[in-house]
């Protein structure tokens, strides 16, 4: 039994939908700005990849939005277009239908504004837990199209939608769903959370009057990774009934990976990622030299982006001078929960297209990040192994491959 | 503010909140079920009226709230803390 990818949506800080997405994307379009959503000028860190033109008043009625969190209202945009673009799923049983959403945070928009209404002695709105809850974007997916079967949420930091998609993949492998809605969402750029990760000197401060320079996996000068958000979702069916149902096939999902440093919780470490790299190829039954691209984690923090390059580089002996690698945060910062899902997309459209997204910013790459990153200019390649990885705080790392095999 | 003025007030204010609300049925007697408001709907209102108004609805009375009427006596008895 395969698995195919039938359908996306994506809303992220270069564009909303596929095609909006794919062709910033691929032009090395940059969505990183000043913070505008709330007064920044106390903190370190003063840019983010915020997606600017987000109106949730085109697709939910004013009480919907007043009982959910951006980070849910961003993934229903996300499973909204994610639906659209898989076509109807009417043929299957509701039951059957599943969700599975990763989120680092979940509604942390809302805890931070409840947080400091209750510390200045006022009454917190009464949706305040149900818009909190990490599994509030699962339950309104659900709600809203009427998926039925199993619903749960993942949360491993920067890894959560990486092992949602992973998840999802061996939810329809053991046969109790038939299909899955499957990806991440995340919206914390926020105040309390920002200068939570400044507490830990992981954000970019140095670039804050050149927001569009701040992102910048492996090249030299790079000190911190950029809060964004967004939301990716994957419609995620069995071969045998998407084909019966005459759907469009993307890519095949085809391994999952996990894998726990079990050192640091905030460290990453070589032997988790190569490990997790590992198992998701194995899974897949590819061996590491049919692997054509790499989606890297690629943060652009300091520590990040040589332990990455190294796990690569570990892990594919020779064969990583051939690979492919792009960094997808250069472009919209770190969509921390979100950013394997969108990271999902960007693998799946390099393997749909044979375009390669570029890593922006990397006019002079660390000597210690020596691999072929895709610098600033798109690529053509055909390409028919691609991976994704993931790896969050925790040290969870999450890593899954899609092919055209 | 005088009773009129406060009802007219309170009124324009739920028929904002409700979906499909036609404001020129909505008296003091239309009840919150009549406007189609569950219960946490009816706790939402009364929040977003605290928002509104700067009345603060607390305490065992708030639980016998059914009409829009309701609402407009019980504002009358507990004023803004500021006004």
């Amino acid at each position: 039994m395969r698995v195919v990818v039938t359908g996306m949506g994506v809303v992220s800080p270069i564009g909303t939908g596929i095609d909006q997405f794919w062709d910033a994307a691929t032009r090395g379009k940059s969505g990183i700005s000043s913070i505008q959503c709330f007064d920044a000028s106390n903190q370190h860190s003063r840019v983010a990849g915020q997606i600017h033109e987000f109106d949730p008043t085109s697709f939910m009625s004013a009480k919907q939005i007043e009982q959910t969190d951006r980070f849910t209202q961003l993934a229903l945009r996300a499973a909204g277009l994610a639906l659209e673009d898989a076509g109807s799923l009417e043929s299957y049983e509701p039951r059957r239908l599943a969700v599975s959403v990763g989120s680092g945070m979940g509604g942390f928009s809302t805890f931070e504004s409840s947080a400091a209404r209750r510390f200045q002695n006022k009454s917190v709105p009464p949706f305040t837990v149900p818009r909190i809850m990490a599994n509030s974007a699962a339950g309104w997916i659900a709600t809203k199209h009427g998926l039925k079967g199993v619903n749960w949420t993942c949360s491993t930091a920067c890894s959560s939608a990486g092992n949602a998609i992973g998840m999802a993949l061996d939810l329809l492998r053991v046969g109790k769903a038939d299909a899955v809605m499957a990806g991440g969402a995340e919206a914390c750029v926020l105040p309390l959370t920002m200068v939570g990760f400044e507490a830990l000197h992981t954000l970019s401060t140095g670039f804050n009057q050149d927001p569009v320079r701040a992102s910048r996996p492996f090249a030299t000068g790079r000190d911190g990774f950029v809060m964004g958000e967004g939301s990716a979702m994957l419609v995620l069916e069995k071969e045998e009934t998407a084909l019966k149902r005459g759907a469009r096939i993307y890519a095949y999902l085809e391994g999952y990976g996990c894998a726990c440093d079990a050192t640091h919780l905030v460290a990453p470490d070589i032997d988790g990622q190569v490990a997790a790299m590992q198992a998701a190829l194995q899974d897949a039954r590819v061996r590491p030299e049919q692997v054509d691209y790499i989606n890297a984690h690629a943060t652009s923090t300091t520590l990040g982006d040589v332990i990455e390059t190294k796990a690569i580089k570990k892990l594919f002996g020779d064969h990583a001078g051939e690979l492919t690698i792009s960094a997808t945060k250069s472009m919209i910062g770190h969509t921390i929960g979100a950013s394997a899902a969108i990271g999902s997309i960007a693998a799946i459209m390099s393997l749909h297209t044979g375009t390669l997204h570029p890593t922006i910013n990397l006019d002079e790459a660390d000597p210690e990040c020596d691999l072929n990153y895709t610098p600033n200019q798109a690529v053509q390649r055909k390409v028919q192994v691609a991976l994704c990885n993931a790896f969050g705080f925790g040290g969870n790392n999450a890593c899954i491959v899609f092919t055209t095999l | 503010m005088d009773t009129a003025e406060l009802e007219k007030q309170v009124i324009e204010f739920i028929a904002s909140k409700a979906e499909n609300a036609d404001i020129s049925k909505i008296s003091t007697a239309t009840t919150f079920e009549d406007l189609g408001f569950d219960s946490l709907d009816t706790v939402q209102l009364l929040f977003d009226a605290e928002e509104k108004f700067g009345v603060s609805f607390d305490g065992e009375e708030v639980k016998g709230l059914r009409t829009v009427g309701d609402i407009v006596d019980y504002m009358s008895k507990h004023p803004p803390a500021a006004s």
